[in-house]
């Protein structure tokens, strides 16, 4: 009976998380979940850290799956492509915050298990004409309202979704790479070989959460569906230590960094949000406030990996920078 | 391939024993060489209980960017006055450092003269960690929201008081007021606004989406009040401009199904040239035919 | 009787090419199955270790493969065009090259369409295609067209392949295996040659050469569609498809004379392939060459004039990396027949056919500089400190696959014109009919 009980609870819940209504609950349910994950203690290895003290005083390591996962809300590739009703998400990037702490870029590596050189938001240095300041730019899947991407796939294997998420169902994909070559932001990347994360069968694929991986397929940015049915902000909106990227919903026209919370509409008006290459038609989903009053000097964004670094080389301001020895 | 899979496995089996052994890799650091942080605070919540919350989290005495969650303290929640304790409740901290109770609304709490709650949080302690204790005093804050349509216009009527042991209410004479409404994500300031005399009203915008259903959920909060803690009432209601969306009319070029020429212009091209391979081929099997009776013609001659 | 006679007098003078194998066409054939077996090495290779054993990354999806998968592609469907084509003109010598037209059509279409299965990963889902189809996508559209005109051509080369089949199944003297006799006469389907089955074939060629050059126009638009229908600046363009099928039809003529020379010069067909031969498909070559150079034209200086920056990266990529691909691909595929084959004193054999290699390698190189330049200039700047995201270099692997492609199609040629002549025999017994009729009216008409 007890049993029966449980079971049913935990069914309640998976749906509850499923329709994305997590938003509505408080704190405090968050909390319980996770003390319940934590005696639960399912330990599996997924190669995330996380350290903590105990109360014997030593300090140690356990598995990040412990703490943020939710097996039993697992979303399959079918029920993936219905989108959490109602919503409509945007992300909004403020360009004159960004100082390429790269913050965001290694959250969203952690998030969804990248190894080094797989990124999903990738922070350029674009420099828009040779008198302009470059600025830095993070970069990651736009997801259009009108896809180019999505038309062009033979077997729907990628797809957009109502809440405006555009994902890949790797389960589905054939790795034609047609995709790849018609996205004009370049925000598709392909597995080109086998790798042992992909076998690591711990967790349950979701295209929602693009993990485990699969070899010989597309993958992207895909907005962490899974963390905003948890009523969290997506990892790279989540890492970011300049609450340059902000994350929301454009039906309830409210977004947030995490720290402050504003009208959508309102930020766009303000601070006369764009959105990039928007003369291609494919009217993107993240939208960028221009990099004016810019909070940082540019090069505190040099305290880098020289590897990074070297990205730049091509920006006719580094290499003014470089001539000037400044670099 | 088979390689990688050995190798996962055996680091797989690795990490599980590691971690159930609690024996981190990590010995180089212990607690000695952090700082505890620990700090208790109260939340009023919408329906009267209390949620009394502490944090605790050490901090690297050397390098003060690192900090790590104190995990699987119990940590015990009490209300005093002079002498008397009265356990509230006991909990254990999570992997975020955090344990937390909630004290429903019917807890009786021992009262000062001053008319304050006096809380601890107490952590006990262990060979290798301090005891730590933090003391909050706060007074029992009744704050009450009303959202009223007056003359066509949206308000939230804000009021906070006391009532002390004699049932006379108090309105409070200082303090910040938030409202804000509940987001997908987070909450949304609208408005935060200094009151002297307990009572605050706030014409609420005209063109805020809220739910599918126009519902829109706003809190009106009282912050790390020194008097109060934390108090917060929220009320639902029915103010949004929400316009659900118009069924996407037919079918796109990204959509699953393709719009409707397509699928005719790739019939007839199709049905077109096959039914002249089906055409030519049937003429085979009439020269065929044709055949088979000329050499049977010539077998029957000779 | 006349007609018999004929006929085993030519089957006679065919019958060396499909009895006997000489050395060297052992040679020939071995050296091209090595080359095979070291593509199937490679092959194994890309499988188990995974496309980064290709230049392809990230920004350069599309490599060396697709190049050729649009090279044989466009290979295939200028020859089932020309070979439709013929089958209306009314001239003798269109018989002797039919059949090599017809061949090298089925073939490269045959082959172009695994160049671009090398390029899919996942080919154990390639039945993904089929269950979970979105007739969006150029792709299937692609796949679709190919299919189709796959079999279309290959009943239509069958059309043709008919009456000689009868013939060799009739000619008894034929010293060929047994296996061979048994499959010439399960073939022919009981051709005899009569005048209602001869009409009911003509009848179906007809209507089937028609189709085909119908579908090679829309299935070779299709392919040019599979770029042009994307944003990338240097594909998305509205005479890709024209300029596709000139291309291809380019390439297509010069294969044919470098096939025809090859196949006059190693079985001696002196007699049959004859200069005028090389002389017309020269001209043709010449119209096509300059029908390119005026789409190549019309392609870039656009981008040039009108400053786009999208446009103007993609033309600093070809004028600083592949400056001298561009160079070479544009002049030799464009000047260079130009000058040959204008001036008559050049138009011999060799140089025509030498015009026609020459065009070959350059047309290849177009393709790859339509695909690998434009990928390494997307919209937003490649960003990136791998060498190879950033410039493509086409491995060893992609290569033994490439040549692995033209062996392919030498071996199957060769094999196929040691199973039927490469010059119909059917087609040079029509056209003595045709001429002894002629000569017959002739002399009515003078007598009378």
């Amino acid at each position: 009976m007890e049993k029966n009980k449980n079971e049913k609870s935990s069914t309640n819940r998976r749906n509850f998380l499923k329709l994305g209504l997590m938003s509505s609950v408080t704190a405090v349910a968050g909390a319980s979940l996770i003390s319940n994950l934590a005696s639960e203690e399912e330990l599996k290895a997924s190669g995330e850290k996380v350290r903590l003290l105990t109360p014997d005083g030593k300090v140690v390591e356990v598995d990040a799956t412990n703490i943020n996962n939710y097996p039993e809300a697992h979303i399959t590739p079918a029920e993936a492509r219905k989108g959490i009703p109602n919503r409509k998400f945007v992300m909004v990037i403020d360009l004159a915050k960004c100082k390429n702490a790269r913050k965001c870029v290694e959250g969203c590596q952690k998030g969804h298990k990248l190894d080094h050189g797989e990124e999903f938001m990738k922070v350029q240095l674009i420099q828009d004409n040779p008198e302009a300041e470059p600025y830095w730019f993070p970069k990651n899947c736009m997801h259009c309202d009108e896809p180019p991407c999505v038309t062009v796939c033979p077997t729907g294997a990628t797809f957009k979704r109502d809440d405006n998420i555009v994902l890949v169902d790797t389960d589905r994909c054939i790795g034609c790479k047609f995709c790849i070559t018609s996205c004009p932001y370049s925000a598709r990347q392909f597995n080109w070989e086998h790798k042992a994360k992909y076998d690591d069968k711990s967790q349950p694929y979701s295209p929602e959460t693009s993990v485990p991986g699969a070899e010989g397929t597309v993958i992207k940015c895909d907005f962490c569906p899974d963390m905003l049915r948890q009523g969290k902000l997506p990892h790279c909106a989540q890492s970011c230590p300049m609450g340059v990227i902000y994350f929301g919903d454009k039906n309830e026209d409210i977004v947030t960094n995490g720290e402050e919370t504003v009208r959508f509409s309102q930020l766009i008006k303000d601070r006369a949000g764009y959105r990039h290459l928007e003369h291609l038609g494919t009217k993107p989903n993240v939208y960028y406030l221009p990099p004016v009053n810019k909070q940082f000097p540019l090069e505190r964004g040099f305290d880098i990996d020289e590897e990074i670094i070297e990205r730049y080389k091509d920006v006719p301001y580094v290499q003014e920078l470089k001539k000037q020895g400044k670099l | 391939m088979k390689y990688n899979i050995f190798k996962h496995y055996l680091i797989t089996s690795l990490i599980i024993v590691i971690t159930f052994s609690f024996n981190g890799f990590a010995q180089e650091l212990d607690a000695s060489n952090y700082k505890m942080r620990f700090n208790f605070k109260t939340v009023k919540q919408a329906d009267n209980s209390r949620l009394l919350e502490v944090e605790f989290i050490g901090q690297n005495k050397k390098d003060r960017k690192d900090k790590i969650p104190v995990a699987d303290a119990e940590i015990s929640f009490y209300n005093i006055l002079n002498e008397e304790e009265v356990l509230l409740g006991t909990a254990k901290t999570s992997y975020e450092g955090i344990a937390k109770i909630t004290v429903p609304n019917s807890q009786k709490y021992l009262i000062d003269d001053d008319g304050l709650i006096n809380l601890i949080a107490k952590f006990e302690g262990s060979d290798a960690i301090d005891a730590e204790e933090d003391e909050i005093s706060i007074k029992d804050l009744i704050l009450e929201l009303n959202l009223e349509e007056i003359d066509s216009v949206k308000t939230v009527l804000v009021k906070a008081f006391t009532i002390d042991s004699v049932g006379v209410k108090t309105p409070v004479e200082e303090a910040d007021v938030i409202i804000s409404i509940q987001g997908m994500l987070s909450k949304m300031k609208l408005k935060e606004e200094y009151i002297e005399d307990g009572e605050y009203e706030f014409e609420f915008p005209n063109d805020i989406p809220g739910n599918e259903n126009g519902e829109i959920t706003i809190f009106s909060i009282i912050e790390d009040n020194d008097d109060f803690g934390n108090v917060f009432q929220k009320k639902t209601v029915n103010w949004g401009t929400f316009n659900k969306q118009v069924k996407e009319e037919g079918n796109k070029l990204w959509s699953e199904a393709a719009p409707m020429w397509m699928y005719i212009v790739l019939t007839i091209l199709l049905l077109g040239v096959w039914a002249n391979y089906a055409y030519t081929i049937s003429y085979l099997f009439k020269i065929k035919k044709e055949g088979k009776k000329i050499t049977e013609n010539k077998k029957q001659e000779i | 009787m006349n007609l018999t006679r004929r006929k085993s007098e030519l089957v006679k003078e065919f019958s060396p090419m499909l009895e006997k194998t000489s050395t060297l066409s052992k040679i020939w054939i071995w050296s091209l199955v090595a080359i095979i077996l070291v593509g199937a090495y490679a092959l194994f290779l890309q499988i188990y270790e995974g496309q980064s054993v290709t230049g392809m990354r990230d920004n350069v999806v599309w490599g060396i493969y697709t190049v050729n998968f649009i090279f044989f592609l466009g290979m295939g469907y200028a020859g089932a065009f020309i070979s439709s084509v013929l089958h209306f003109i009314k001239t003798p010598w269109k018989n002797s090259v039919s059949r090599i037209v017809e061949i090298t059509t089925v073939l490269s279409i045959v082959i172009g369409p695994v160049f671009i299965l090398l390029c899919i990963y996942r080919l154990d889902r390639l039945h993904y295609l089929f269950m979970y189809p979105r007739i969006q996508s150029p792709i299937t559209w692609d796949v679709i067209a190919v299919i189709t005109d796959l079999i279309g051509c290959i009943l239509y080369l069958y059309l043709t392949f008919i009456p000689d089949l009868a013939i060799l199944r009739d000619s008894d003297n034929l010293k060929v295996p047994k296996w061979k006799k048994k499959m010439y006469r399960y073939l022919a389907i009981g051709y005899q040659n009569t005048d209602e089955q001869k009409e009911k074939l003509h009848k179906i060629t007809k209507t089937m050469s028609v189709i085909v050059i119908a579908l090679a126009i829309v299935a070779y638009t299709i392919l040019a569609w599979v770029f042009s229908l994307t944003l990338q600046p240097g594909w998305n363009s509205t005479i890709f498809a024209p300029y596709f099928i000139v291309s291809g039809l380019y390439t297509g003529v010069a294969v044919i004379i470098l096939v025809m020379y090859l196949i006059r010069k190693h079985l001696k067909l002196e007699k049959h392939i004859r200069k005028v031969h090389f002389i017309f498909a020269g001209v043709i070559l010449l119209i096509l060459s300059l029908l390119f150079g005026y789409f190549t034209f019309s392609e870039y200086f656009p981008k040039w004039f009108s400053h786009k920056a999208s446009d103007t990266n993609l033309l600093n990529t070809l004028f600083s990396n592949y400056f001298w691909m561009f160079i070479i691909a544009n002049y030799g595929a464009v000047l260079l027949p130009l000058i040959i084959i204008s001036f008559k004193k050049l138009r011999t054999i060799k140089l025509i056919t030498l015009t026609a290699v020459i065009a070959i390698f350059c047309l290849w190189l177009n393709r790859y500089l339509i695909i690998i330049p434009t990928l390494e200039t997307p919209y937003l700047p490649i960003q990136d400190t791998r060498p190879e995201y950033v410039h493509y270099t086409a491995t060893w692997v992609e290569w033994a696959l490439t040549f692995t492609g033209v062996a392919a199609f030498c071996l199957l040629f060769t094999l196929l014109i040691k199973f039927v002549p490469v010059i119909p025999m059917s087609g040079i017994i029509d056209n003595e009919t045709d001429q002894n009729k002629k000569k017959r009216r002739f002399k009515k008409t003078i007598t009378e």
